[in-house]
């Protein structure tokens, strides 16, 4: 697992907000975020569903400020609308980052099986530039997407598998 | 009163600070002809004005958000008013223009009208709501209560459904951002 405190710190330095709806699979890096509320600049918003996030964190991009939003890959199926008709419309960047549920087909419940097999086909759909947020080394893909997102001024993603933001 | 109406009362209690977040098809057209430049004027985005301005409240403490929504809109995106109420940002405020149409694609009825609005606003342990049909005698009082309150505050209006014959927005989505971007830099 990546230490939280040294995730915490890199994204304090790129972003002021962070919203979405929790996966398990981020579990240990969101209650550390809980636990040190009083110190971070990161202001956390819960959302009630994902496209909610994607709608805070383009606010925050209209106000040329930058939040990055966390989800699900099931949440992917609900904010089509919310990045084609405002986030990468009006081209507001933001940091998405994506638990890869559904890897393992029998290993993982078999809501997520379906999801699983089309996140990135989706990804790519949508025109979302994505990349592997790593255990090992996992700032030198975290600059990258961020440096695409500034670049293009726009929406990207992070895939996150099970054990790198929990135990 | 009509849409347009309450939209050209608000002109007048507005302030240079002012953000304005209109949602899509006749209230983002209303308010782009109507309303001083520029905004926040969604287009598609259905469902999400109510989140949009929380970013924007919560991204400028010092400048009041406020959105302007109907309800078909308003209704989509539920979940982002109870999580508006959840943090109570005083800067943010929600006016929702409510003809129980989709007017904008061809009068479809919307639920909207089941509703005790009332009801519902009290249920989010909001201070300042208020829910009626929208009068010409007493909208300045309704627009100076909900814009000068020092608290989230929500301004139900039932509106009779119209349009005016307006032209679209000329300015793609990318130059609105980077038009209300400077403004809110300068």
């Amino acid at each position: 697992m990546i230490d939280p405190n040294k995730f915490l710190k890199l994204l304090e330095k790129r972003f002021q907000y962070i919203s979405g709806v929790p996966c398990s699979y981020f579990k240990d890096f969101l209650a550390f975020l809980v636990s040190h509320e009083a110190e971070t600049e990161l202001k956390h918003i819960y959302a009630t569903r994902e496209d909610e996030a994607i709608g805070i964190a383009s606010g925050v991009a209209f106000a040329n400020k930058r939040a990055l939003v966390y989800m699900q890959n099931s949440g992917l199926g609900n904010i089509g609308d919310a990045l084609t008709s405002l986030a990468q419309l009006y081209k507001l960047p933001m940091l998405m980052l994506i638990s890869y549920r559904g890897l393992e087909i029998d290993k993982d419940f078999p809501e997520h099986s379906l999801m699983g097999e089309i996140n990135e086909p989706l990804l790519k759909a949508l025109k979302i530039p994505y990349w592997d947020l790593l255990e090992d080394n996992w700032e030198t893909n975290m600059i990258i997407a961020i440096e695409k997102m500034e670049e293009t001024s726009s929406p990207v993603a992070l895939l996150v598998r099970k054990g790198v933001l929990c135990q | 009163m009509k849409g347009y109406e309450v939209i050209s009362a608000l002109k007048n209690h507005l302030n240079e600070e002012d953000i304005i977040v209109s949602s899509n098809g006749n209230i983002s057209r209303e308010a782009y002809h109507i309303l001083p430049k520029p905004q926040v004027y969604l287009r598609g985005s259905m469902g999400l004005p109510v989140s949009v301005g929380l970013g924007l409240a919560l991204a400028n403490p010092d400048k009041r958000a406020i959105v302007i929504t109907g309800d078909g809109n308003f209704l989509m995106g539920l979940g982002s008013s109870i999580t508006a109420a959840f943090y109570k940002l005083k800067n943010l405020k929600i006016l929702i223009l409510d003809n129980s149409q989709y007017y904008t694609t061809g009068g479809q009825k919307t639920v909207s009208s089941v509703i005790n609005y009332t009801k519902f606003f009290d249920s989010l342990n909001n201070e300042i709501h208020c829910s009626k049909r929208a009068s010409k005698d007493q909208i300045d009082h309704d627009l100076i209560k909900f814009l000068n309150s020092d608290t989230f505050s929500i301004l139900h209006l039932i509106i009779k459904e119209s349009k005016l014959d307006l032209t679209n927005i000329p300015w793609h989505p990318e130059e609105i951002r980077e038009r209300f971007g400077i403004k809110l830099s300068s």
